[in-house]
């Protein structure tokens, strides 16, 4: 589908500014909530959020890079074949199923604290920079790299989209944590 | 006051008030690159308008319990804007969209001086901002803010009033003792 570059970054800097408020909810909890979890391999709200950092780190100066050298001019958007597969993938659906995370990713056993959210409320500030910048740019042409492949990339929209995406998909993973506990 | 409170009437007599929203403490009812064409009424709280501008905050604006704040740039212009506007304690807002308001101002020429003069006094208060800001004397600067809106040291943490006042909270702590 062919959508206005436009309407979907608004669509991903109104999830951010969601994010963003689920994080500042969060931080008015205890370190002690904050790191509450069902099991030994279920995620705390704490681990939810460092690995979004985590992705964070890999994909912010990717964005970055590809903000700078994308050609100053805005062309509607279209999803890479790939790159539309991937956000489809993680885009949060009624029904989350379980998806596996790669052991470089997998925050479990770290020590965190609540340093972790206010890292992720710096990413947030950092990646509505980002996409304000992108809304005048070219979002099709500009490739970035991925995290799960070195072979693959993707096109500078749909990493857009993954991360928001991914983001928010965490974060209703972390609200339903809190809701189960708190 | 008076035209603000007719203007708040007319609004709740027709019942123009399209959503009411409720945030927590430094929650973000708007970020940069959003269009927000609304019109907000503030029940109860206190919320701050800032830009970032290279990993630094620069505060615009503050709004207090029962006024009405915007967006402004977005309001006039519909595209989008590089406001953030963010809670300082829990607050309670009612919602107007500007097409809901012109359609209101529309019905009523009482409304439309009324709204006409809301405008003005919002100019009048840019222009007193651009001077503070001008004025490089950073105690001049406090004085003026001070005896314009003395409810500013009641309500808002320090870091926020010395980044308003473009100023170090070290600076801001030293004028308050004199």
């Amino acid at each position: 589908m062919e959508t206005t570059n436009d309407n979907v970054l608004m669509e991903l800097i109104e999830i951010t500014r969601i994010n963003l408020n689920h994080i500042e909810q969060f931080k008015q909890l205890s370190l002690k909530e904050l790191n509450l979890k069902e099991n030994k391999e279920s995620w705390s709200i704490l681990e939810c959020i460092a690995h979004l950092n985590i992705y964070g780190d890999f994909y912010l100066p990717e964005l970055a890079k590809g903000v700078l050298i994308a050609e100053p001019f805005h062309s509607p958007f279209k999803s890479g074949l790939l790159g539309g597969y991937f956000v489809q993938m993680i885009r949060p659906k009624k029904e989350m199923k379980r998806m596996k995370t790669m052991k470089k990713f997998n925050p479990v056993g770290s020590k965190l604290d609540a340093s972790v959210l206010e890292k992720f409320k710096q990413h947030q500030l950092q990646l509505l920079d980002l996409l304000v910048k992108a809304s005048s740019l070219n979002i099709n042409k500009t490739k970035t790299a991925v995290s799960i492949s070195k072979i693959i990339k993707m096109r500078l929209g749909d990493t857009f989209q993954f991360v928001v995406f991914h983001n928010q998909r965490h974060i209703i993973q972390a609200k339903k944590v809190q809701q189960r506990f708190i | 006051m008076k035209q603000r409170s007719i203007l708040l009437k007319s609004i709740e007599e027709q019942e123009l008030w399209e959503k009411e929203v409720v945030l927590q403490r430094n929650e973000f009812l708007k970020v940069a690159g959003s269009i927000d064409t609304n019109l907000y009424f503030i029940v109860e709280g206190t919320i701050r308008i800032f830009i970032i501008d290279e990993d630094h905050e620069h505060t615009i604006r503050f709004g207090y319990k029962d006024n009405m704040i915007a967006s402004l740039d977005s309001f006039i212009s519909e595209k989008p804007s590089s406001y953030y506007i963010q809670t300082i304690k829990k607050t309670r807002l009612k919602i107007i969209s500007k097409k809901g308001l012109n359609h209101l101002i529309a019905q009523s020429p009482e409304l439309q001086v009324f709204w006409k003069m809301a405008l003005e006094q919002i100019i009048f208060q840019q222009l007193e901002r651009e001077q503070d800001l001008l004025i490089s004397s950073p105690a001049e600067r406090y004085k003026r803010v001070l005896d314009r809106s003395p409810q500013l040291f009641q309500e808002v943490p320090n870091k926020y009033i010395a980044s308003y006042l473009r100023m170090t909270p070290e600076t801001l702590s030293r004028l308050k003792k004199y």
